[in-house]
C-alpha cells in the first residue's frame, strides 16, 4: 500500500498548485506535522496517565493490621494508667524501649502487652479489638504479626539510640506523630520491594515543597537531616551500610 | 485519522518522552534495586534482642569452650570463648559451622521414629516415645526372660568418663550384658600406655604450652589434634612470627606435608608406621651420646640397665635393646629417614630444656599403636620429661563420684558371667577394656548374629570405623538396631528404631578432661536452645528407659533425671575442694605452676559451685607444680617401666594356660621375652600379596571436616580445595613420583584397590606426599544426610585392610596395600 503522504509521486503531481512545494522538504508538511504532534501528545499523556495513576495503583497494596493498635487510647493517663513519661517521646519510650546493651526493641513483643493484659479472660477495656487481640494472641500466647512502617532494608544499620538519646531528635521527627493516633493506618505495601509506602513518601513523585523528616525515609533523607545538622561526616557510606 | 505507522512512532515517542516526567521509571529503578536486596534465598538475620549464651562445644572430645550469639530465641553465630581456660578465643570450623547441624532439619530426626523402608533407605514413620519405650523396652524384656541379655549390645561413641557413657554402660550391665564397646580413639592408646609405663589412670597430659621443644610423631596439631582451639593458641606462642624471638621448635614426624607438617620447624617423614622405630633411633643417638637425664632414669625408673632376677635369670634392659637394635643405620633402614637427620633430631631433643615428645595419628579420632605409644614416651622417660613443667605431667584422676554400687539381679548376673563378644579383657587382649573389630567380626563370623538387638549412642561405625566396611556388613546381619543419634547418619539409617538425642546446642552434657589436657577439667554444656523438636537428652533416655524394662533394672538409676545423675557424680568435685568455677583470662590455667597462688574457688556450698559450673561451664583445677614422687607411679616397680612389668606377668599368664610360642602368637607378638615388654619395632603383616598391591594407602584427616560421627556442617564444603573435592570425586595425593611410574596425571580418575574393597577418585600431584603411599581424605563419602553431604566423595574407611596391633588388638589402619587402575 502506498503512503498518500509520503509518495512522492503524488506530491509532485500537486506540486503546480502549491509554490515552494518543492523547497520544503515533503515531512514538513504542516497536515502531517499536525498529526505528529497530536500522537506525540497522546503517546505523552497515555504514558502520564500510566506514570502517575496506572503505575502506584498497581505497584501498591494496602493491608490492615493484624490489631487496630489505638496509640491515643494508651497514651491518654486519664483512661490508661501504667505507661510512665513526662513528654510524648518519654511515653514512646516506654514500650518502644531500648534494651539494656542500647539496642532498640522495636515494637514490643507480646510479653510488654501482658504485663498489663495478662488475662485472656478480663479485658481491661471494652473494645473488641482489645477483645480480638486477647483471645486470638494473649491466650494462645503468639506474637502479633505487626507490619512494619519504617522497616528498612538489611543493609542498613540504623541506630535508634544514636539519634534519640546522643541526637536528641523526637520520636515524630521521623516517625511522624503517632501518639494521637487512634487508628492504625493501612500498610501500604511496595509490591516488587515488601516495604512500607511510608520510606518512598506518599507522594510518588518524590517531591514536597516543605519536605519534613517524617514524610520519607530514603537515603537521601538520612543525609539531609546529617547535613543540616553539621554532622556530614555520617554521610559516608561505611556510617550506615556495614 | 489513521493510525499509520508514522504516527504510532509518534505515539511512541510520545510515550517515551512523557513516561520520562512520571515517577515509573525512576521508581521502578530504585524498587528493583532493592528487590535485589530482598530475594527470598538471600538470608536476612532476624531482628530482636542480642544474647549471648556460654556454653561448651561437645562436637569433640577437645571441648572448646563456646558463644552462642543469639538474636531472641535463633542462634546466629558460635564463637570461641575468651573466659574459658581450654580456648582462648579460638575454636575449630567445624565448631564454627555447628548451627547447621541444630537447623538443617535434613540432617536431623525430629522425634522418635520407627523404619519404614529397606535398611539403608532412611525412611522412618514418626512414632510417639511412649511406643518407641515399649518397643524397646519389650524386646529387651524378652531377651532377659529367655535368659539371653547377653545378646544385647551397645556401641557407645560417647567419650569414656562421661555421665551419658558411664549410665549406658550401667544400663547394660543392669540388663544384664557384658558387650559394651566403643569406638577407639587416641585416648585408648594413651590410657593402655600410661597404665603399662606408669601405672596411671589420669588421661593424657601434655604441658605443651611451657614446652620449648615438642617433637610430634604424627599428631595433627593443626588438623584438629586435642581440643582444636587450645592445640592452635599454644602454637600461636610458639610460633611468634619473628624467629629470633621463637621459644620453641616444633617438629613434626609424619610421612605426608600436611599443615602441621608444612608450618613446623623442621618435617621429618618416615614410612608410615615406623614412627616408634624413629623415637627407638632418637633413644639410641640420646644414650649413646650420655645426653639422658641420669637423674630420672636412676631413681625414677627401671627397665633401662639389663638387670638379673630373684631366679637368676638375666633380663635386657631397655638401654642394651635399643644401643643393639636401633642405631641410625638400622633405623634408616626400617624408616627411611636419613641417619644424619637422625642425629641431628635427637640432638635437637637432648639439648631442649623442656622438651616433650608427642604421640597420635592425625585428629585424635582414631587409635595408634601401643609400641608406637611406648617408644614416644620412652623418649620423654630418656630426658626426664615426665612430671615436669613443659613435659609430661602426672595429675590425679578428675575426683568425680562414683555412683552407688549396682545390684544386678538374677538374670543380670547370668548374663554379665559370660564372654565378651570382642574378647576384650581376656588373656588375649589383657589391658583392652573394648575392642570393636573383634565385636564386629564376632557377628560376621557366626551364620547367626550374636547380638539380637544393637544399642548405636553417638557414634556413626558404619562409616567412621576403619575396617573396610566391616561394620556395614555386621549390621545388615542384627535383627534390631536402635539408634540414639540425633542425625540422620549412616548407622541409624539401617536402624529399626531411632530414639533421637538433643543435638549439643539442646542439652546439657558433660565433657570430662579434653584430650590431652595438661591438668583437670570437668566441661557442662547446656541447652543455648529449646529442643527445636522432639528429641530427648540420651541421658534422660536411658534413666527412662532403665524404668520402663522393670523395677530390677530401674532400681539402679534413682536419679529423676539426667541432670540429677550429673550432679550426683560431680559431688565428688565439690568434695575435693580446690576447683575454680571461673576463668580470668590472664591468668592462664597452664601458666599457674609459676605463678603460685592462684585463684581461689567462690563457692561454700555443693549447690553454689553447681550454679557456678552451670553459669560458666567449667570446673577445673590449674596446673600445680609437679607432684612429689612418692607414689607417683603405681606400676609393680613403682617407678617408670621402659620395662612393663605388666606386659611380662600377662605373657607369662596366658604362657601358663597355652604354650608360650601360641601366646605370643596369639597377642600378635613376634619379639619374645623382654623385647616384648619394652618399646620395639615390629613391622606389620603385609596382608596382601605385595607385588599385586604394591603400594599403601593411607586416610588422612583436616581441620575443616569432622571425621568423627558427626556430620560435617555442609557449609564447610565451601572451605574445600578444588585438589581434594572436585563434584562428586575426591583426590587421592600421590607423589609425582609415584604418578610417573603408573603414568598417571594431575586430575586423571582412577580406581584404589585393596584386598578389602575399591574406591574411585582422581588424582592430585603433590610433592609433600611419600612415593609409593596413596593418600584418601577422610570425612567425605557419606551414603547418608542431605545434597550437600551425600555421594561426595570417597570414604577411605570402605577399603582399609587392617591388621591387629600387638597386646592391644587394635586396628592398624595405616598399613592397607593398594593398587591403582586407571579408569
Amino acid at each position: 500500500m502506498k503512503d498518500p503522504v509520503n509518495s512522492s509521486k503524488k506530491t509532485s503531481d500537486k506540486g503546480g498548485d502549491r509554490p515552494l512545494s518543492g523547497f520544503f522538504p515533503r515531512w514538513m508538511n504542516i497536515n502531517i506535522l499536525a498529526q505528529d504532534v497530536g500522537f506525540f501528545i497522546l503517546g505523552l499523556i497515555g504514558a502520564s496517565i500510566v506514570g502517575w495513576v496506572i503505575f502506584p495503583a498497581v505497584l501498591y497494596s494496602k493491608h490492615p493490621q493484624p490489631i487496630n493498635f489505638n496509640h491515643a487510647l494508651h497514651l491518654d493517663s486519664e483512661k490508661v494508667d501504667g505507661i510512665e513519661g513526662e513528654t510524648k517521646a518519654e511515653k514512646c519510650l516506654f514500650c518502644h524501649a531500648f534494651r539494656d546493651d542500647g539496642t532498640f526493641v522495636g515494637i514490643p513483643k507480646l510479653e510488654s502487652c501482658t504485663e498489663c493484659h495478662d488475662d485472656p479472660e478480663s479485658p481491661l477495656g471494652e473494645t473488641p479489638e482489645e477483645k480480638a487481640f486477647m483471645t486470638k494472641y494473649v491466650a494462645n500466647e503468639e506474637e502479633i504479626p505487626w507490619l512494619v512502617y519504617s522497616k528498612q532494608p538489611d543493609c542498613v544499620y540504623f541506630s535508634h539510640i544514636a539519634h534519640v538519646k546522643m541526637g536528641n531528635i523526637d520520636c515524630a521527627t521521623c516517625h511522624g506523630d503517632f501518639a494521637d493516633n487512634e487508628k492504625l493506618p493501612l500498610y501500604v505495601k511496595n509490591r516488587l520491594t515488601g516495604y512500607s509506602m511510608n520510606i518512598w513518601g506518599k507522594r510518588i513523585s518524590g517531591f514536597y515543597w516543605n519536605k519534613k523528616f517524617s514524610d520519607r525515609m530514603k537515603m537521601d533523607d538520612c543525609a539531609r537531616c546529617h547535613t543540616e545538622k553539621g554532622q556530614e561526616q555520617n554521610n559516608a557510606c561505611f556510617v550506615c551500610h556495614k | 485519522m489513521k493510525l499509520t505507522r508514522r504516527n504510532f512512532i509518534a505515539a511512541v515517542v510520545g510515550g517515551i518522552a512523557g513516561i520520562q516526567a512520571t515517577p515509573l521509571p525512576w521508581k521502578i529503578t530504585d524498587d528493583v534495586a532493592i528487590w535485589t536486596q530482598n530475594w527470598p534465598w538471600v538470608p536476612v538475620p532476624p531482628t530482636g534482642e542480642f544474647t549471648e549464651v556460654s556454653s561448651v562445644c561437645n562436637l569433640c572430645p577437645g571441648g572448646c569452650g563456646i558463644a552462642v550469639k543469639k538474636v531472641d530465641e535463633r542462634a546466629v553465630k558460635i564463637e570461641g570463648r575468651t573466659d574459658y581456660p581450654v580456648n582462648p578465643g579460638g575454636i575449630c570450623p567445624v565448631g564454627m559451622g555447628g548451627l547447621q547441624l541444630l537447623y538443617d532439619e535434613s540432617l536431623r530426626f525430629t522425634g522418635p521414629m520407627k523404619r519404614a523402608g529397606l535398611r539403608g533407605a532412611g525412611e522412618f514413620t514418626e512414632i510417639s516415645w511412649g511406643e518407641a519405650f515399649d518397643i524397646l523396652a519389650g524386646r529387651i524384656s524378652n531377651l532377659r526372660k529367655k535368659g539371653t541379655p547377653e545378646a544385647i549390645a551397645a556401641v557407645d561413641g560417647n567419650p569414656e568418663g562421661t555421665t551419658v557413657s558411664v549410665l549406658i554402660k550401667r544400663l547394660m550391665k543392669a540388663m544384664g550384658s557384658p558387650n559394651y564397646v566403643r569406638p577407639l580413639s587416641i585416648t585408648d592408646t594413651y590410657r593402655m600406655g600410661n597404665l603399662l609405663m606408669q601405672g596411671t589412670l589420669a588421661p593424657m597430659a601434655y604441658d605443651l604450652e611451657n614446652s620449648d621443644y615438642v617433637l610430634s610423631f604424627g599428631c595433627g596439631l593443626l588438623e584438629g589434634w586435642g581440643a582444636p582451639g587450645r592445640v592452635m593458641n599454644a602454637w600461636g606462642m610458639w610460633h611468634d612470627g619473628n624467629p629470633a624471638k621463637r621459644k620453641t621448635r616444633i617438629v613434626q614426624v609424619e610421612s605426608r606435608a600436611s599443615n602441621t607438617a608444612s608450618k613446623a620447624d623442621m618435617w621429618v617423614a618416615p614410612k608410615p608406621g615406623t614412627d616408634g622405630a624413629l623415637a627407638l633411633g632418637l633413644a639410641h643417638v640420646i644414650i649413646k651420646s650420655g645426653q639422658y637425664d641420669s637423674r630420672f632414669v636412676a631413681d625414677h625408673s627401671s627397665g633401662f640397665d639389663d638387670w638379673r632376677s630373684l631366679e637368676g635369670t638375666n633380663h635386657i634392659g631397655f638401654k642394651t635393646l635399643v644401643l643393639e637394635k636401633y642405631s641410625p643405620e638400622q633405623v634408616a633402614k626400617i624408616t627411611g629417614v636419613n641417619p644424619k637427620t637422625i642425629v641431628s633430631l635427637a640432638k635437637g631433643f637432648a639439648n631442649a630444656k623442656a622438651p616433650v615428645a608427642i604421640y597420635g595419628k592425625g585428629k585424635d579420632s582414631l587409635n595408634g599403636s601401643l609400641y608406637e605409644f611406648m617408644a614416644v614416651q620412652s623418649l620423654n622417660a630418656l630426658k626426664g620429661s615426665i612430671n615436669r613443667s613443659g613435659g609430661v605431667l602426672l595429675p590425679d584422676p578428675i575426683p568425680l563420684s562414683n555412683l552407688p554400687p549396682l545390684e544386678v539381679d538374677a538374670i543380670a548376673s547370668e548374663g554379665l558371667k559370660r564372654p565378651r563378644l570382642d574378647q576384650a579383657g581376656t588373656m588375649r587382649y589383657p589391658f583392652t577394656d573394648s575392642l570393636i573389630n573383634n565385636f564386629t567380626d564376632a557377628i560376621n563370623r557366626n551364620p547367626k548374629s550374636p547380638v539380637d538387638t544393637l544399642l548405636v549412642f553417638s557414634a556413626n561405625p558404619f562409616f567412621t570405623l576403619p575396617d573396610g566396611g566391616g561394620f556395614k556388613n555386621a549390621l545388615e546381619k542384627v535383627p534390631f538396631i536402635v539408634s540414639f543419634s540425633p542425625y540422620r547418619d549412616e548407622t541409624a539409617n539401617m536402624a529399626d528404631l531411632i530414639l533421637p538425642d538433643c543435638t549439643y546446642l539442646e542439652k546439657i552434657d558433660d565433657i570430662v578432661w579434653p584430650t590431652g589436657l595438661q591438668y583437670p577439667l570437668y566441661g557442662l554444656s547446656k541447652p543455648v536452645v529449646e529442643p527445636l523438636y522432639n528429641t530427648r537428652n540420651t541421658g534422660d533416655v536411658v534413666i527412662e528407659l532403665s524404668r520402663a524394662i522393670g523395677e530390677s533394672v530401674g532400681s539402679g538409676f534413682p536419679w529423676e533425671n539426667f541432670e540429677e545423675a550429673l550432679q550426683a557424680r560431680a559431688k565428688g568435685l565439690f568434695d575435693a575442694g580446690g576447683g575454680l568455677v571461673s576463668y580470668d583470662p590472664d591468668a592462664p590455667a597452664w601458666q599457674r605452676q609459676k605463678a603460685g597462688n592462684g585463684p581461689k574457688p567462690g563457692y561454700k556450698s555443693f549447690d553454689e559451685m553447681w550454679e557456678g559450673i552451670q553459669s560458666g561451664g567449667m570446673w577445673y583445677r590449674p596446673v600445680s607444680s609437679p607432684k612429689s614422687w612418692q607414689g607417683l607411679f603405681n606400676t609393680p616397680s613403682g617407678k617408670f617401666e621402659f620395662c612393663s612389668k605388666l606386659i611380662a606377668q600377662a605373657i607369662e599368664h596366658y604362657s601358663n594356660k597355652i604354650s608360650k610360642k601360641a601366646a605370643l602368637k596369639n597377642m600378635g607378638l613376634a619379639a619374645i621375652d623382654d623385647e616384648a615388654c619394652m618399646a620395639h619395632y615390629q613391622a606389620p603383616k603385609a596382608g596382601a600379596d605385595r607385588s599385586v598391591y604394591p603400594l599403601l594407602m593411607l586416610p588422612y584427616e583436616m581441620i575443616n571436616l569432622a571425621s568423627g560421627w558427626i556430620p560435617s556442617p555442609p557449609f564447610l564444603y565451601k572451605t574445600i580445595f578444588e585438589n581434594q573435592l572436585l563434584k562428586d570425586k575426591s583426590f587421592a595425593a600421590i607423589n609425582p613420583k609415584t604418578a610417573a611410574k603408573y603414568h598417571l596425571e594431575e586430575g586423571e580418575l582412577v580406581v584404589v584397590k585393596s584386598p578389602a574393597g575399591e574406591v574411585e577418585v582422581r588424582i592430585n600431584l603433590f610433592e609433600g606426599a611419600m612415593p609409593g603411599i596413596v593418600y584418601l581424605p577422610l570425612g567425605f563419602g557419606h551414603t547418608a544426610y542431605d545434597e550437600f553431604l551425600k555421594g561426595k566423595g570417597v570414604n577411605p574407611n570402605n577399603i582399609v585392610q587392617a591388621g591387629q596391633d600387638p597386646i592391644s588388638g587394635y586396628p592398624v589402619w595405616w598399613n592397607t596395600p593398594v593398587k591403582l587402575v586407571k579408569v
